[in-house]
């Protein structure tokens, strides 16, 4: 089980240390595990489980904060692994996203939640809506309240009644004045377009996100048009395994307010909204590239802040690079980004320049790799449909929503 | 600024400062000790104390000592502000063991609030009270516990049950019973959520009492959905262990397959149990498979460690799973009921549960169900990096025992440039075992594009990739030569400008690619090993040249056209032997000495002047490894190279013992390749030490099929911790009181305990007199000890160790049970028979019955610990010329007595002339 919780800052400082059993776990580990990450320059690089000369370290990375869990028993990987990105959901989701200085300010409420979400190294209240009633996330009033009258605590009296129930992710019996329930479907495209231009990998990963204020227990049900596109699924603990077996129906109480009901793949997608064509010819120490980008399927709806980035080669010593639409700017890492916004109706965009290679380089043998990004309201590119939602167990008839977003994931395009 | 609420002058500086950070503890963390904090913990507001402890808080974040405050925050656990109380728990809970006396005050608090009508309060109460782990108050928190199992609320419950670790690590014995009983009761609790926590109570205090499984399996089995994810991912692993010691494995599963191939083989062989490597000489790559398969299953089943040691060097230990292990998956209701329940969990959204539910398909259902882990797997792929890379390195296993079940999903494998070089090095790995004829194209045309990509790390590994797919697919290895070829032309180019290590380094794998595929059917590819020569000349890379020259010796007699061009390549690398490389003039020498052993007729002078003028040239060599290779070369070859053309016939009779070496030695038929020895560990999917490659302190593997039904009593005493010894590994594993705390790089025992292992006492040694020793056992490795408390203990004299034992602290002893250092002086004749000797030589001290404590070696966090320096002395051993004399000398530089120093010698798994010693010592 685990012995001990690291937050390190992006510069390698502990911000924090919250150990979990008897065996404690000098700080000194952080060092050891800093000089790796600076000697692999990133801490990205490193792999999510090390073996170090005294403990097994789980580490991951988010915003530039690093969560570091030790242990030095055989335990499940995936089970430190997954408590730190919980921690991590639920920190950013308490502090309204994570930086050294937000952990900082409220490092009081981090120690409140670390120690309710884990005990004795063994993970005991992960639920975001419980904890929430254990232990109030900070807000403006609260904050006010507490500077003003010197009292600020932040902790409830009382254990929240879900802990009891059989449904532990949903709180007893919230009141809402306003029924209401939004279902979003949010998909991302991950996809590869070899060097040949050809299409190697296009699918789809989405999200059903359902907020729902919704009073007392009611049990919804929510049905897809065409559930059979279904690749892979995933879901919340609150999705009851037999009607989806039987039938392909979610049937489920759901938690008050914001959470992930499912996730799923579509596979095999025949082809992308739009087109990025890259193309590099190199000669005598120069090297020409030019990219296009245009629509080549049409969604329907406005394809939305559309970007291509890529990473200049280090045998790249200077590049001039023009478009005839939106921004190129060339980052402090070496990274380029060309910022389209929009594709116009009457042109294609398209960026063009040359690149001047190393002395001595004749022509370029490694080409970079293209990352593009793009958004579509309104539209679920996989196709998938919402069939219905019923609500049952509730005295009025609530107002339910539904919205459709498509982002660009893992979009990458060889050149 | 605020009158109208009253503020003090407090809150309004705070107010001040604060204007934009309102409301947070930024000042308390920035700053903490910029009030003080010992009256303001005195103080009867709340608020105040809230602060002080804050403040604490923040130092204890920032890491300074603030355990001086202990008493005076101590007294503040009787606040009724729930704030505070979960303030100085927090602290509390950080201090406890460095303050025991001070912290003992708060008991009598925590009681209080254990009779609290708030189960908030209760709860808390009882985690912090077996949280400050106490020794002295042991009795007092398992009554707690025991009264809080059964507590009306579910939450007080599931801490009751994670309190049960808690006092399960003081290694109190007598409280075992005691614990293994509130575990059942908890087990059995109507509250999913109490059971998912009483799984992990039950992990830890007894996982080997799965007679408490048995009663409520099914009842287990029905709540698994409902538990807690947590709690699901244990549960999973004790149901799958529960099943295979209850019922054996399952029929149609994978790992029966496997078995069966063995068993009949070994009949048809007639000898009890065949090894693998006698199994592989009839190769195929399907055997190879079922090899694989077999390999994983017992390694599953005896832990790697154990496995492989049996497998290489004693084959009369008969194998443990013959058919009367399995049972039939069909018929076996628990069986069924388990494949059931943990199905859906392929679902969950914690890929720690999808990964065990697949854990336990791979292992216990039949085999056409198995494919249904495949999809939810590579699912977990699209979760976070981290859980992405622990996914792949399972995936992994399963690809290369079962590729037939990934090959459909190459395309998941398909590698995006943002990902970390692990990944991509999996992925590449993965692709190159579950490429089928079907998917190969598409492969190689992802690969093309690899080699084009900028990490050039990546892009070589991609040609070591190509070539182990074209070792794999013998169909595609002439497409694979053709485009390795392209590229050592390719590369060449760039090689030329831009001598950058990476593109070396490409170019160099590229010819090793080639050369492994050329081993495997060098006829066919006489084309490719022409053209190798051809590039010879614009290949300008040492290490890419030297495996070319070492290809043109090995296969100089092959076909038509290589032994036509011998004569002109010799006479080229003869001319530019001088401006080479080291390893390059090694190769040359190498070559130039086979070519001449294969030569007949006119081309043998040709071949001699070559030899003898790059030998000359050698000898005069700056390096003086080239100088020796061609002095060697010289005597070897003294008898080719003296002689004249005429006496060339008469020559073979005559051969004298350096002709004869020679030949041995540059003409020796190489050995059909057998498929690299297999020892690849597997361990159970979804565990530390299969990610780590090394058995975690703690790890266990699968229980023995079917053990349960006849030692449910065995497993009693197991729990009990009696009966210890050498030869129980079951009980030392689990029961070992501080095998957590072990440190990482030392090897878990579990490999040596059911070798012939050589439990004996020695005596006592006095570093240099090795003579000395007790006679029956062999001195491998003789100690000294520095250090005034670590007297060594001659384990057959009781002389001293009356008053050590006073020496000890009392904590120690209590921690010091049962463990009979076995005599066991009849085994020691066996030593000398078996080739693996493992001796366990227990320097014991006879007084008690005594547990193992094992410490970290030289525990770099705080730097007190067991220090160990070693040495190799000169002087030959007195047993063997072949055993070599090691020193090592420990000191112990904790404050504390050390005892059960293990050491284990783990290098000789190869087995050559060195002894392999495991070796504990007890020592004082």
């Amino acid at each position: 089980m685990l012995q001990c919780i690291f937050l390190l800052s992006d510069s390698g400082e502990v911000m924090l240390e919250k150990q979990l059993t008897g065996h404690r776990v000098d700080r000194s580990i952080c060092d050891w595990f800093w000089e790796q990450t600076v000697s692999q320059a990133d801490s990205t690089k490193l792999p999510p489980v090390i073996a170090s000369p005294t403990h097994y370290i789980f580490q991951i990375t988010r915003e530039g904060i690093t969560f570091l869990a030790c242990t030095q028993v055989e335990m499940p990987p995936l089970m430190g692994i997954e408590f730190l990105c919980r921690v991590a959901d639920v920190l950013s989701d308490y502090l309204g996203g994570l930086n050294e200085d937000v952990i900082k300010d409220n490092f009081v409420i981090v120690y409140e939640l670390l120690d309710e979400m884990i005990d004795n190294g063994f993970p005991l209240t992960t639920e975001p809506n419980i904890l929430r009633e254990m232990i109030a996330p900070p807000n403006i009033v609260s904050k006010v309240l507490g500077v003003m009258t010197g009292n600020s605590s932040n902790v409830s009296n009382t254990l929240p009644g879900a802990t009891a129930s059989c449904v532990p992710w949903r709180s007893t019996e919230p009141k809402h004045a306003n029924n209401e329930v939004y279902v979003d479907l949010l998909e991302e495209m991950d996809a590869v377009i070899n060097r040949d231009g050809i299409l190697v990998k296009c699918e789809i990963y989405g999200e059903v996100e359902v907020n729902s204020h919704l009073s007392g227990l009611p049990d919804l049900t929510l049905s897809f048009a065409n559930p059979s596109i279904l690749n892979d699924v995933r879901f919340h603990p609150c999705v009851r395994f037999r009607p989806w077996e039987s039938n392909n129906i979610l049937s489920f109480v759901p938690p008050d307010g914001q959470f992930k009901l499912m996730s799923y793949r579509v596979k095999k997608l025949k082809s992308t909204p739009i087109y990025v064509k890259p193309q590099l010819t190199s000669d005598a120490g120069t090297c020409r590239l030019s990219v296009l980008v245009g629509i080549r399927n049409d969604p329907g709806k406005t394809i939305d802040s559309v970007t291509v980035q890529f990473q200049l080669l280090p045998c790249i010593l200077s590049a001039n690079l023009s478009s005839n639409h939106g921004t190129v700017s060339i980052l402090a890492n070496k990274t380029c980004s060309w910022s389209i916004g929009r594709i116009p109706k009457d042109k294609a965009p398209s960026l063009s320049g040359t690149l001047t290679l190393e002395t001595g380089m004749e022509r370029l043998h490694v080409f970079p790799t293209f990352q593009v990004g793009f958004r579509i309201m309104g539209v679920a590119l996989s196709g998938l449909q919402i069939d219905t939602l019923d609500i049952k167990n509730l005295p009025s008839r609530p107002y339910k929503g539904f919205r459709a977003l498509t982002q660009a994931g893992q979009y990458e395009v060889r050149s | 600024m605020f009158p109208q609420f009253g503020a003090t002058a407090e809150t309004l500086s705070k107010a001040s400062t604060l204007v934009f950070r309102i409301g947070t503890d930024a000042h308390l963390y920035d700053d903490p000790e910029d009030a003080n904090i010992a009256p303001l913990l005195d103080s009867k507001f709340d608020s105040e104390k809230c602060e002080a402890l804050k403040r604490l808080l923040a130092l204890i974040a920032q890491g300074v000592d603030v355990s001086n405050f202990f008493p005076q925050v101590v007294k503040n656990v009787a606040s009724q502000s729930l704030e505070v109380k979960k303030l100085v728990y927090l602290y509390l809970l950080h201090y406890a063991e460095k303050r025991p006396n001070e912290a003992l005050l708060s008991i009598n608090c925590f009681q209080k609030d254990l009779g609290d009508p708030n189960p908030l309060v209760r709860a808390w109460a009882l985690r912090a009270m077996a949280g400050i782990r106490l020794l002295v108050i042991a009795p007092i928190v398992l009554v707690a516990v025991e009264k809080c199992a059964r507590d009306p609320s579910v939450y007080v419950r599931k801490c009751a049950a994670n309190a049960l670790p808690k006092l399960h690590d003081l290694r109190i014995e007598e409280n075992t019973p005691a614990l293994e009983e509130i575990v059942g009761i908890l087990l059995n609790d109507h509250s999913p959520g109490v059971v998912g926590a009483a799984a992990a109570a039950f992990t830890s205090v007894c996982p080997n009492n799965l007679s408490l499984i048995g009663r409520n399996y099914r009842r287990l089995c029905e709540a698994l959905p409902d538990v807690e994810e947590w709690g699901q991912i244990l549960l999973i692993e004790i149901l799958l262990r529960f099943v295979i010691a209850k019922h054996g494995l399952v029929q149609e599963s994978i790992m029966f397959q496997s078995c069966c191939t063995e068993s009949s083989q070994s009949e048809k062989d007639g000898s009890d149990v065949n090894s693998a490597f006698e199994e592989d000489n009839g190769d195929t790559g399907c055997d190879f498979m079922s090899e694989l398969v077999n390999m994983v299953s017992r390694c599953y089943i005896e832990g790697p460690d154990e496995y492989l040691s049996r497998l290489s060097y004693i084959n009369e230990v008969s194998s443990g799973l013959d058919r009367s292990c399995f049972m039939s998956g069909r018929s076996n209701d628990d069986v069924k009921m388990l494949l059931q329940c943990t199905s859906p969990l392929l679902w969950s959204h914690n890929s720690a549960v999808v990964l065990a539910a697949a854990g336990v398909h791979w292992i216990m259902a039949p085999r056409e169900d198995v494919k249904r882990i495949v999809k939810p797997l590579l699912f977990l792929l699209r979760s976070s990096h981290a859980s992405k890379y622990v996914v792949l390195c399972n995936i992994q296993v399963f690809a290369k025992a079962m590729p037939f079940f990934f090959a459909p999903h190459f395309e998941d494998f398909f590698i995006c440039s943002s990902e970390s070089y692990q990944i991509k090095a999996l992925k590449l790995e993965i692709l190159s075992s579950i490429a089928m004829d079907s998917s190969i194209s598409s492969i190689f045309q992802e690969f093309q594009d690899y080699i084009r990509d900028p990490d050039r790390r990546f892009a070589a590994d991609t040609v070591a990739a190509i070539g182990l797919c074209a070792q794999r697919l013998p169909k595609v290895a002439n497409i694979c030569l053709e485009g390795l070829l392209a590229l050592t032309r390719e590369e060449y180019l760039i090689g030329d400008f831009v001598c950058m290590d990476e593109e070396t380094n490409i170019l160099i794998q590229a010819i090793m690619s080639i050369e492994a595929i050329l081993k495997q059917d060098p006829p066919a590819h006489e084309k490719v090993i022409v053209q190798l020569v051809r590039s010879l000349d614009s290949i300008k890379v040492p290490a890419a040249r030297a495996i070319i020259i070492w290809i043109i010796g090995e296969y100089n007699t092959i076909g038509e056209i290589i032994p036509r061009m011998l004569t002109t390549v010799l006479t080229y690398l003869a001319r530019c032997f001088a401006s080479e490389a080291q390893e390059t003039k090694l190769q040359i020498l190498n070559t130039a000495v086979k070519v001449l052993l294969c030569a007949k007729g006119k081309d043998l002078w040709t071949f001699k002047s070559v030899l003898s003028y790059v030998l000359e040239l050698a000898k005069c060599d700056l390096n003086y490894d080239v100088r020796d290779r061609a002095h060697i070369l010289k005597e070897l070859m003294s008898c080719y190279l003296g002689q004249d053309l005429e006496e060339e016939t008469d020559c073979l009779p005559r051969k004298d013992i350096p002709q004869i070496l020679a030949e041995c030695i540059f003409r020796g038929q190489r050995k059909p390749m057998s498929p690299e020895p297999i020892n690849f560990r597997f361990y159970l999917p979804g565990s530390l030490s299969q990610i780590v490659l090394h058995a975690a302190p703690g790890y266990e593997p699968l229980p023995k099929p079917c053990s349960l039904l006849s030692n449910d009593l065995h497993q009693r005493l197991n729990v009990v911790g009696s009966g210890e010894g050498a030869t129980n590994s079951d009980s030392y594993e689990t029961d070992d009181p501080d095998r957590l705390s072990q440190s990482a790089n030392e090897e878990s025992t579990s490999g040596y305990s059911s070798q012939n292992s050589i439990s004996g006492s020695s005596g006592s040694d006095v570093p240099g007199s090795e003579s000395e020793d007790d006679d029956n056992v062999d001195p491998l490795i003789r100690f000294s000890d520095v250090g005034i408390s670590n007297k060594k203990q001659n384990g057959v004299s009781r002389s001293g160790s009356d008053s050590m034992e006073e020496l000890m602290s009392k904590q120690t002893l209590e921690s010091w049970l049962d463990e009979q250092p076995s005599l066991s002086d009849p085994n020691l004749s066996k030593q000398s028979q078996v080739r693996r000797s493992s001796a366990r030589i227990s320097i014991g001290d006879i007084g008690g019955r005594v547990k193992p404590k094992i410490y970290g070696l030289l525990d770099p966090t705080n730097g007190n610990g067991l220090r160990v320096n070693y040495s190799f002395s000169s002087e030959i051993s007195s047993m063997s010329p072949q055993l070599v004399c090691v020193e090592l000398i420990f000191e112990n530089c904790s404050a504390e007595s050390m005892s059960k120093v293990l050491l284990v010698d783990e290098e000789s798994n190869k087995g050559l002339d060195s002894a392999d010693q495991s070796l504990v010592a007890t020592e004082r």
